[in-house]
């Protein structure tokens, strides 16, 4: 319990900091767009790393799931948009291509 | 209150594909934390209290606290990147418990073109209702531990990736998280080679700071 107490401590001083660093500061300001870089990267870094090398029962599936799950929900995201949809596609695919 | 007004409209949208992702990590998260043998109390403190999945499972997994910290560091760069948005009053520290990812990918596309006045009530009512699901969802998990075929919890757990997958294609749309997200896929190797809890935060730092490069000299 006392791990979990510290981490939940770190996770309210790193979201504290942001707030304060970005203090007064627009959105245009060369800050907050490197920081919006990083974090869209890190998003795009994640997305890629979960379907490329997954671990636990992600891992499980095909990769041929994976990505056709993961494709068929970006082409009916750009044909349709919304996004409920398109996971609910993506999933369905992706059950098709599993074992 | 209004049921038009921001937060009720921020609820209503937090209750689609957002909650189906998040209802899913989190159902994941309670039946892993059951199957370790933590307790219930302990496994609600982690999904509301550290609200940041890859942090909650490095702890899950006995990685120590430090890793599990450099695996959320990224709620920094997200609540800088978030905070312009929400104003500049002290209203703002209201949003703390909730920065994640899922809510600061959403408040990314919908308050450039929400009104200013509306910015910080939306991002509560998408905020609220998604920490909600998580901890109902981590409750739900908790009791169906031992029960959800392994492969529903694969497709459970596809549910997540695939619905960032779906915000970082959107977002790609336009200049200039394009240059972002190309420079992050650009990066991913980085996160396949370092620990788990390095790799994402290295390949969003260096992939993020080479777009930001590229971008600015554009500008230029």
């Amino acid at each position: 319990m006392t791990e979990l107490l510290l981490l939940i401590g770190a996770c309210v001083a790193l979201r504290a900091a942001g707030l304060a660093m970005a203090g007064r500061m627009g959105a245009e300001h060369p800050f907050i767009r490197w920081a919006s870089s990083v974090a869209m990267a890190t998003l795009a870094a994640f997305v890629a790393s979960a379907l490329l090398m997954p671990s636990g029962a992600l891992a499980t599936l095909p990769i041929a799931a994976r990505l056709g799950g993961m494709g068929a929900a970006v082409a009916v995201l750009f044909w349709r948009g919304g996004l409920l949809l398109p996971v609910l596609a993506g999933l369905a695919v992706a059950v098709l291509l599993s074992p | 209150m209004s049921g038009t007004g921001p937060f009720a409209r921020a609820c209503r949208e937090a209750l689609g594909a957002p909650a189906l992702a998040m209802a899913a990590t989190f159902l994941a998260f309670g039946t892993a934390a059951a199957a370790a043998g933590l307790s219930l109390g302990w496994t609600l403190l982690a999904a509301l209290g550290v609200y940041g999945m890859p942090g909650q499972m490095i702890l899950l997994g006995g990685g120590g606290v430090a890793a599990a910290v450099a695996a959320n560091a990224r709620f920094l760069p997200m609540a800088v990147s978030l905070s312009p948005w929400l104003g500049r009053g002290g209203g703002r520290w209201l949003s703390l418990p909730f920065i994640a990812v899922t809510p600061w990918a959403m408040a990314m596309r919908r308050l450039p073109h929400t009104p200013p006045t509306d910015r910080l009530r939306w991002f509560l009512g998408f905020a609220l209702t998604s920490w909600i699901v998580a901890g109902l969802s981590a409750l739900a998990g908790f009791l169906l531990a031992g029960r959800l075929p392994g492969p529903v919890l694969a497709v459970l757990l596809l549910t997540n990736p695939i619905y960032f997958g779906l915000i970082v294609a959107d977002a790609a749309r336009v200049h200039p998280a394009r240059l972002s997200v190309a420079c992050g896929l650009l990066a991913t190797p980085l996160a396949l080679v370092l620990p788990a809890s390095l790799g994402l935060l290295a390949a969003g730092l260096v992939g993020g700071s080479v777009a930001f490069a590229l971008s600015a000299r554009r500008r230029d």
